[in-house]
Protein backbone atom coordinates (compact mmCIF):
# COMPACT_ATOMS: atom_id res chain seq x y z
CA UNK A 1 0.00 0.00 0.00
CA UNK A 2 1.37 3.43 -0.98
CA UNK A 3 0.71 4.90 2.44
CA UNK A 4 2.87 2.30 4.10
CA UNK A 5 5.72 3.09 1.75
CA UNK A 6 5.29 6.74 2.60
CA UNK A 7 5.43 5.95 6.31
CA UNK A 8 8.58 3.92 5.88
CA UNK A 9 10.20 6.74 3.94
CA UNK A 10 9.25 9.24 6.64
CA UNK A 11 10.62 7.04 9.39
CA UNK A 12 13.88 6.72 7.52
CA UNK A 13 14.07 10.48 7.28
CA UNK A 14 13.48 10.84 11.02
CA UNK A 15 16.17 8.28 11.72
CA UNK A 16 18.60 10.30 9.59
CA UNK A 17 17.53 13.52 11.27
CA UNK A 18 18.45 11.95 14.60
CA UNK A 19 21.94 11.67 13.17
CA UNK A 20 21.98 15.34 12.25
CA UNK A 21 21.30 14.85 8.53
CA UNK A 22 20.26 18.23 7.14
CA UNK A 23 19.19 16.77 3.78
CA UNK A 24 16.79 14.46 5.56
CA UNK A 25 15.39 17.44 7.42
CA UNK A 26 14.91 19.28 4.14
CA UNK A 27 13.23 16.18 2.73
CA UNK A 28 10.68 16.02 5.52
CA UNK A 29 10.20 19.77 5.39
CA UNK A 30 9.42 19.69 1.67
CA UNK A 31 7.01 16.82 2.10
CA UNK A 32 4.96 18.29 4.91
CA UNK A 33 5.57 22.03 5.26
CA UNK A 34 2.81 22.85 2.73
CA UNK A 35 0.32 20.72 4.67
CA UNK A 36 1.55 22.13 7.95
CA UNK A 37 1.22 25.67 6.59
CA UNK A 38 -2.31 25.00 5.35
CA UNK A 39 -3.31 23.62 8.73
CA UNK A 40 -1.72 26.40 10.76
CA UNK A 41 -3.23 29.07 8.53
CA UNK A 42 -6.65 27.49 8.73
CA UNK A 43 -6.57 27.40 12.51
CA UNK A 44 -4.93 30.74 13.32
CA UNK A 45 -5.98 32.61 10.13
CA UNK A 46 -2.89 34.78 10.23
CA UNK A 47 -0.16 33.96 7.69
CA UNK A 48 2.70 35.38 9.74
CA UNK A 49 1.66 33.55 12.89
CA UNK A 50 1.10 30.37 10.88
CA UNK A 51 4.63 30.64 9.55
CA UNK A 52 6.00 31.00 13.07
CA UNK A 53 4.09 27.93 14.17
CA UNK A 54 5.36 25.82 11.29
CA UNK A 55 8.89 27.03 11.86
CA UNK A 56 8.75 26.21 15.56
CA UNK A 57 7.27 22.78 14.90
CA UNK A 58 10.05 21.84 12.50
CA UNK A 59 12.70 23.31 14.79
CA UNK A 60 11.27 21.19 17.61
CA UNK A 61 11.57 18.16 15.36
CA UNK A 62 15.22 18.92 14.71
CA UNK A 63 15.99 19.58 18.35
CA UNK A 64 14.19 16.52 19.63
CA UNK A 65 13.66 13.93 16.89
CA UNK A 66 13.48 11.22 19.55
CA UNK A 67 10.14 12.76 20.51
CA UNK A 68 8.68 10.71 17.69
CA UNK A 69 7.59 7.27 18.86
CA UNK A 70 6.79 4.84 16.07
CA UNK A 71 4.40 2.98 18.34
CA UNK A 72 2.21 6.04 18.57
CA UNK A 73 1.56 6.46 14.86
CA UNK A 74 2.96 7.81 11.63
CA UNK A 75 5.51 10.59 11.30
CA UNK A 76 3.10 12.80 9.36
CA UNK A 77 0.38 12.49 12.01
CA UNK A 78 2.88 13.24 14.75
CA UNK A 79 4.29 16.23 12.90
CA UNK A 80 0.94 17.66 11.87
CA UNK A 81 -0.40 16.93 15.33
CA UNK A 82 2.41 19.06 16.71
CA UNK A 83 1.51 21.88 14.35
CA UNK A 84 -2.16 21.59 15.23
CA UNK A 85 -1.44 21.60 18.94
CA UNK A 86 0.66 24.75 18.66
CA UNK A 87 -1.92 26.44 16.47
CA UNK A 88 -4.76 25.67 18.87
CA UNK A 89 -2.63 26.92 21.75
CA UNK A 90 -2.10 30.17 19.89
CA UNK A 91 -5.79 30.54 19.19
CA UNK A 92 -6.75 29.85 22.77
CA UNK A 93 -4.15 32.28 23.97
CA UNK A 94 -5.53 35.02 21.83
CA UNK A 95 -9.03 34.59 23.21
CA UNK A 96 -10.39 36.25 20.16
CA UNK A 97 -12.76 33.66 18.84
CA UNK A 98 -15.38 36.20 17.91
CA UNK A 99 -12.93 38.39 16.04
CA UNK A 100 -11.61 35.43 14.13
CA UNK A 101 -15.06 34.20 13.31
CA UNK A 102 -15.98 37.58 11.90
CA UNK A 103 -12.94 37.64 9.65
CA UNK A 104 -13.26 34.01 8.68
CA UNK A 105 -16.49 33.96 6.79
CA UNK A 106 -14.76 33.81 3.44
CA UNK A 107 -12.45 30.92 4.30
CA UNK A 108 -13.36 27.70 2.56
CA UNK A 109 -11.76 24.44 3.58
CA UNK A 110 -11.84 23.16 0.05
CA UNK A 111 -10.59 26.33 -1.61
CA UNK A 112 -7.72 25.38 -3.91
CA UNK A 113 -4.75 27.67 -3.59
CA UNK A 114 -1.87 25.77 -5.08
CA UNK A 115 -1.50 23.84 -8.27
CA UNK A 116 -2.17 20.15 -8.61
CA UNK A 117 1.44 19.79 -9.72
CA UNK A 118 2.66 20.70 -6.27
CA UNK A 119 0.07 18.43 -4.70
CA UNK A 120 1.18 15.58 -6.91
CA UNK A 121 4.75 16.16 -5.89
CA UNK A 122 3.66 15.63 -2.31
CA UNK A 123 1.87 12.36 -3.11
CA UNK A 124 -1.11 13.97 -1.48
CA UNK A 125 -4.13 13.95 -3.83
CA UNK A 126 -5.07 10.39 -2.95
CA UNK A 127 -4.70 11.13 0.72
CA UNK A 128 -6.75 14.28 0.39
CA UNK A 129 -9.51 12.52 -1.47
CA UNK A 130 -9.68 9.81 1.16
CA UNK A 131 -9.90 12.28 4.03
CA UNK A 132 -12.43 14.48 2.29
CA UNK A 133 -14.57 11.49 1.40
CA UNK A 134 -14.45 10.29 4.99
CA UNK A 135 -15.50 13.74 6.19
CA UNK A 136 -18.21 14.06 3.55
CA UNK A 137 -19.62 10.70 4.54
CA UNK A 138 -20.21 11.86 8.10
CA UNK A 139 -23.68 13.01 9.09
CA UNK A 140 -23.69 16.79 8.79
CA UNK A 141 -24.06 17.42 12.51
CA UNK A 142 -21.06 15.21 13.31
CA UNK A 143 -18.95 16.78 10.58
CA UNK A 144 -19.82 20.24 11.82
CA UNK A 145 -18.66 19.48 15.36
CA UNK A 146 -15.43 17.86 14.24
CA UNK A 147 -14.59 20.69 11.85
CA UNK A 148 -15.23 23.29 14.53
CA UNK A 149 -12.94 21.42 16.89
CA UNK A 150 -10.14 20.69 14.49
CA UNK A 151 -10.13 23.53 12.00
CA UNK A 152 -11.42 26.31 14.23
CA UNK A 153 -9.67 25.34 17.45
CA UNK A 154 -12.85 25.34 19.51
CA UNK A 155 -13.30 23.19 22.59
CA UNK A 156 -16.42 21.10 23.00
CA UNK A 157 -17.68 23.57 25.59
CA UNK A 158 -17.19 26.48 23.18
CA UNK A 159 -19.05 24.60 20.47
CA UNK A 160 -21.94 23.84 22.79
CA UNK A 161 -22.18 27.52 23.57
CA UNK A 162 -21.85 28.63 19.97
CA UNK A 163 -24.41 26.16 18.64
CA UNK A 164 -26.68 26.43 21.69
CA UNK A 165 -26.51 22.68 22.18
CA UNK A 166 -26.20 20.65 25.38
CA UNK A 167 -22.56 19.75 26.01
CA UNK A 168 -23.53 16.08 26.08
CA UNK A 169 -24.88 16.36 22.54
CA UNK A 170 -21.66 17.87 21.30
CA UNK A 171 -19.63 15.15 23.00
CA UNK A 172 -21.83 12.46 21.57
CA UNK A 173 -21.60 13.83 18.02
CA UNK A 174 -17.85 14.19 18.39
CA UNK A 175 -17.36 10.60 19.55
CA UNK A 176 -19.62 9.12 16.90
CA UNK A 177 -17.95 11.15 14.17
CA UNK A 178 -14.47 10.24 15.31
CA UNK A 179 -15.39 6.57 15.44
CA UNK A 180 -16.54 6.77 11.83
CA UNK A 181 -13.35 8.53 10.80
CA UNK A 182 -11.27 5.98 12.62
CA UNK A 183 -13.07 3.21 10.78
CA UNK A 184 -12.68 4.94 7.42
CA UNK A 185 -9.12 6.23 7.69
CA UNK A 186 -7.32 3.83 9.99
CA UNK A 187 -9.07 0.50 10.35
CA UNK A 188 -9.86 0.16 6.63
CA UNK A 189 -6.19 0.51 5.79
CA UNK A 190 -4.95 -2.22 8.09
CA UNK B 1 -10.64 -14.58 34.96
CA UNK B 2 -9.01 -11.31 33.90
CA UNK B 3 -11.27 -8.31 34.31
CA UNK B 4 -11.95 -6.43 31.09
CA UNK B 5 -11.73 -2.71 31.69
CA UNK B 6 -14.12 -0.19 30.26
CA UNK B 7 -12.45 2.17 27.78
CA UNK B 8 -15.46 4.27 26.82
CA UNK B 9 -14.44 7.24 28.96
CA UNK B 10 -10.91 7.13 27.63
CA UNK B 11 -12.16 6.86 24.06
CA UNK B 12 -14.56 9.76 24.50
CA UNK B 13 -11.94 12.02 26.01
CA UNK B 14 -9.06 10.88 23.83
CA UNK B 15 -10.95 11.32 20.57
CA UNK B 16 -11.62 14.93 21.56
CA UNK B 17 -8.16 15.50 23.00
CA UNK B 18 -6.42 14.74 19.70
CA UNK B 19 -8.54 17.47 18.14
CA UNK B 20 -7.49 19.92 20.84
CA UNK B 21 -11.08 20.16 22.05
CA UNK B 22 -10.79 19.44 25.75
CA UNK B 23 -10.83 21.98 28.53
CA UNK B 24 -7.86 21.71 30.93
CA UNK B 25 -9.88 19.89 33.57
CA UNK B 26 -11.09 17.37 30.99
CA UNK B 27 -7.53 16.85 29.81
CA UNK B 28 -6.50 16.20 33.39
CA UNK B 29 -9.34 13.71 33.74
CA UNK B 30 -8.12 11.90 30.63
CA UNK B 31 -4.59 11.70 31.94
CA UNK B 32 -5.82 10.43 35.28
CA UNK B 33 -8.03 7.81 33.66
CA UNK B 34 -5.23 6.61 31.39
CA UNK B 35 -2.75 6.44 34.21
CA UNK B 36 -5.21 4.26 36.12
CA UNK B 37 -4.98 1.78 33.23
CA UNK B 38 -1.19 1.78 33.36
CA UNK B 39 1.35 2.88 30.74
CA UNK B 40 1.18 -0.34 28.73
CA UNK B 41 -2.58 -0.79 28.51
CA UNK B 42 -2.85 -2.24 24.96
CA UNK B 43 -6.32 -0.91 24.27
CA UNK B 44 -5.36 2.56 25.51
CA UNK B 45 -2.30 2.54 23.25
CA UNK B 46 -4.37 1.46 20.28
CA UNK B 47 -6.95 4.17 20.90
CA UNK B 48 -4.24 6.78 21.26
CA UNK B 49 -2.47 5.67 18.11
CA UNK B 50 -5.63 5.42 16.02
CA UNK B 51 -7.21 8.68 17.07
CA UNK B 52 -3.87 10.46 16.81
CA UNK B 53 -3.64 9.13 13.28
CA UNK B 54 -7.14 10.37 12.47
CA UNK B 55 -6.29 13.84 13.76
CA UNK B 56 -3.07 13.99 11.77
CA UNK B 57 -4.81 12.83 8.62
CA UNK B 58 -7.51 15.50 8.89
CA UNK B 59 -4.88 18.07 7.96
CA UNK B 60 -4.84 16.55 4.49
CA UNK B 61 -8.39 17.69 3.88
CA UNK B 62 -6.91 21.12 3.26
CA UNK B 63 -5.23 22.16 0.05
CA UNK B 64 -1.52 22.46 0.77
CA UNK B 65 -0.18 26.00 0.91
CA UNK B 66 3.13 26.55 -0.83
CA UNK B 67 5.64 28.04 1.57
CA UNK B 68 7.09 31.36 0.53
CA UNK B 69 10.43 31.36 -1.27
CA UNK B 70 13.26 31.39 1.21
CA UNK B 71 11.25 29.99 4.10
CA UNK B 72 12.85 26.56 3.88
CA UNK B 73 16.33 28.09 3.89
CA UNK B 74 15.35 30.30 6.81
CA UNK B 75 14.28 27.29 8.86
CA UNK B 76 17.39 25.37 7.88
CA UNK B 77 19.54 28.31 8.93
CA UNK B 78 17.89 28.22 12.33
CA UNK B 79 18.39 24.47 12.45
CA UNK B 80 22.09 24.93 11.76
CA UNK B 81 22.28 27.44 14.57
CA UNK B 82 20.33 25.19 16.89
CA UNK B 83 22.40 22.17 15.98
CA UNK B 84 25.71 23.85 16.58
CA UNK B 85 24.54 25.82 19.52
CA UNK B 86 24.15 22.94 21.92
CA UNK B 87 20.86 24.49 22.87
CA UNK B 88 20.88 24.58 26.62
CA UNK B 89 17.63 24.07 28.42
CA UNK B 90 17.25 24.35 32.13
CA UNK B 91 14.20 22.79 33.73
CA UNK B 92 11.14 24.97 34.05
CA UNK B 93 10.91 26.34 37.53
CA UNK B 94 7.98 24.99 39.43
CA UNK B 95 8.54 27.33 42.29
CA UNK B 96 9.11 30.96 41.60
CA UNK B 97 10.25 31.92 45.02
CA UNK B 98 13.89 32.64 45.63
CA UNK B 99 14.26 33.04 41.89
CA UNK B 100 16.69 35.90 41.82
CA UNK B 101 18.92 34.26 44.36
CA UNK B 102 18.61 31.11 42.26
CA UNK B 103 19.56 32.94 39.11
CA UNK B 104 22.77 34.13 40.61
CA UNK B 105 23.52 30.53 41.52
CA UNK B 106 22.71 29.44 37.99
CA UNK B 107 24.98 32.13 36.63
CA UNK B 108 27.80 30.94 38.83
CA UNK B 109 27.20 27.34 37.79
CA UNK B 110 27.26 28.33 34.14
CA UNK B 111 30.62 29.98 34.54
CA UNK B 112 31.89 26.68 35.89
CA UNK B 113 30.13 24.76 33.12
CA UNK B 114 31.54 26.99 30.40
CA UNK B 115 34.95 26.62 31.95
CA UNK B 116 34.62 22.86 31.86
CA UNK B 117 33.44 22.95 28.29
CA UNK B 118 36.38 25.05 27.18
CA UNK B 119 38.77 22.85 29.06
CA UNK B 120 37.37 19.80 27.31
CA UNK B 121 37.76 21.51 23.95
CA UNK B 122 41.35 22.39 24.66
CA UNK B 123 42.07 18.82 25.59
CA UNK B 124 40.65 17.42 22.38
CA UNK B 125 36.95 17.16 23.20
CA UNK B 126 34.69 16.38 20.29
CA UNK B 127 33.12 19.82 20.25
CA UNK B 128 36.25 21.87 19.65
CA UNK B 129 35.59 24.53 17.05
CA UNK B 130 37.57 27.42 15.72
CA UNK B 131 34.67 29.37 14.31
CA UNK B 132 31.90 30.74 16.43
CA UNK B 133 28.51 30.21 14.79
CA UNK B 134 25.29 31.91 15.68
CA UNK B 135 23.89 30.52 18.90
CA UNK B 136 20.20 30.12 19.43
CA UNK B 137 19.10 29.60 23.00
CA UNK B 138 15.52 28.94 24.01
CA UNK B 139 14.13 30.55 27.10
CA UNK B 140 12.53 28.15 29.55
CA UNK B 141 9.46 28.79 31.63
CA UNK B 142 5.81 29.46 31.11
CA UNK B 143 3.98 32.12 29.16
CA UNK B 144 5.18 31.48 25.62
CA UNK B 145 8.20 30.81 23.44
CA UNK B 146 11.18 33.12 23.34
CA UNK B 147 14.61 32.58 21.83
CA UNK B 148 17.74 34.67 21.63
CA UNK B 149 20.16 34.47 18.73
CA UNK B 150 23.66 35.92 18.93
CA UNK B 151 27.23 35.42 17.81
CA UNK B 152 29.55 34.91 20.75
CA UNK B 153 32.07 37.67 20.97
CA UNK B 154 30.08 39.98 18.72
CA UNK B 155 27.83 42.80 19.76
CA UNK B 156 24.13 42.54 18.97
CA UNK B 157 21.42 39.97 19.54
CA UNK B 158 18.01 39.10 18.22
CA UNK B 159 15.03 38.18 20.35
CA UNK B 160 12.31 36.15 18.67
CA UNK B 161 9.09 35.26 20.44
CA UNK B 162 5.89 33.44 19.61
CA UNK B 163 2.76 32.43 21.47
CA UNK B 164 3.59 34.92 24.18
CA UNK B 165 0.73 35.70 26.49
CA UNK B 166 -0.18 39.39 26.68
CA UNK B 167 1.20 41.09 29.80
CA UNK B 168 -1.33 42.07 32.46
CA UNK B 169 -3.11 45.37 31.97
CA UNK B 170 -0.77 48.32 32.54
CA UNK B 171 2.30 46.09 32.46
CA UNK B 172 5.03 45.23 29.97
CA UNK B 173 7.66 42.56 29.74
CA UNK B 174 11.27 43.50 30.40
CA UNK B 175 14.32 41.56 29.32
CA UNK B 176 17.31 41.42 31.63
CA UNK B 177 20.89 40.30 31.16
CA UNK B 178 22.21 38.90 34.41
CA UNK B 179 25.89 39.72 34.78
CA UNK B 180 27.23 38.24 37.98
CA UNK B 181 24.64 39.32 40.49
CA UNK B 182 23.56 42.39 38.54
CA UNK B 183 20.53 42.45 36.26
CA UNK B 184 21.27 44.77 33.34
CA UNK B 185 18.31 46.23 31.47
CA UNK B 186 17.71 44.85 28.00
CA UNK B 187 14.41 45.94 26.54
CA UNK B 188 10.80 46.53 27.43
CA UNK B 189 8.23 45.05 25.13
CA UNK B 190 4.72 43.82 24.64
CA UNK B 191 4.11 41.05 22.12
CA UNK B 192 1.84 41.70 19.16
CA UNK B 193 -1.79 40.66 19.29
CA UNK B 194 -0.85 37.25 17.94
CA UNK B 195 1.75 36.76 20.66
CA UNK B 196 4.82 37.26 18.47
CA UNK B 197 7.81 39.47 19.14
CA UNK B 198 10.98 40.30 17.26
CA UNK B 199 13.61 42.80 18.35
CA UNK B 200 17.26 43.54 17.71
CA UNK B 201 19.19 44.64 20.78
CA UNK B 202 22.48 46.46 20.48
CA UNK B 203 23.91 44.71 23.51
CA UNK B 204 26.93 42.62 24.36
CA UNK B 205 26.32 39.26 26.02
CA UNK B 206 29.97 38.58 26.75
CA UNK B 207 29.56 39.01 30.48
CA UNK B 208 26.00 37.70 30.68
CA UNK B 209 25.37 34.33 32.25
CA UNK B 210 21.58 34.33 32.20
CA UNK B 211 18.86 36.25 30.42
CA UNK B 212 15.51 36.64 32.09
CA UNK B 213 12.12 38.19 31.43
CA UNK B 214 9.92 39.77 34.08
CA UNK B 215 6.60 41.59 34.20
CA UNK B 216 7.13 45.27 34.94
CA UNK B 217 5.07 48.47 35.09
CA UNK B 218 4.38 50.06 31.70
CA UNK B 219 7.00 52.71 32.46
CA UNK B 220 9.64 49.92 32.63
CA UNK B 221 11.90 49.38 35.61
CA UNK B 222 15.50 50.12 36.37
CA UNK B 223 15.69 46.89 38.33
CA UNK B 224 13.40 43.85 38.32
CA UNK B 225 10.36 44.18 40.53
CA UNK B 226 8.97 40.69 39.94
CA UNK B 227 10.24 37.19 39.56
CA UNK B 228 11.29 36.09 36.07
CA UNK B 229 8.92 33.82 34.21
CA UNK B 230 11.32 33.05 31.37
CA UNK B 231 15.05 32.42 31.70
CA UNK B 232 17.83 31.40 29.33
CA UNK B 233 21.36 30.42 30.27
CA UNK B 234 23.96 32.15 28.12
CA UNK B 235 27.35 30.68 27.36
CA UNK B 236 29.93 31.97 24.95
CA UNK B 237 31.37 28.60 23.98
Amino acid sequence: MALDLSDVRDQELVTRIRGGDEDAFRGLFRRYAPNAMALARRVVRQPSLAEEIVQEAFLALWRNPTGYDQERGSVRSWLLGTVHHRAVDAVRREESQRRRAESAVAVDVAQPDISEDVAAELDAPEERRAVRTALDDLPAEQRQVIELMYFDGLSQSMIAERLSLPLGTVKSRSLLGMRRLRAALVEMER
Amino acid sequence: MMERRDHRTIEELLSASVLGALEPEEQAALEQEMSSHGPRCPECMELRRDYGEVAGRLAFALEPVAVRPGFEDQVVQLVRGAGMAEVVQIPARRERSRVWRGLVAVAAALVLFAGGWLARDLTGGEKATLTLPTKVVSFQGTGGNLSVAFRPGERGLYLLGSNLAPPPSGKVYEVWMIQGDTPVRGACFSPTANGSFFRFLDADLTNTQVMAVTVEPASCSAAPTSEPFLTAPITQA
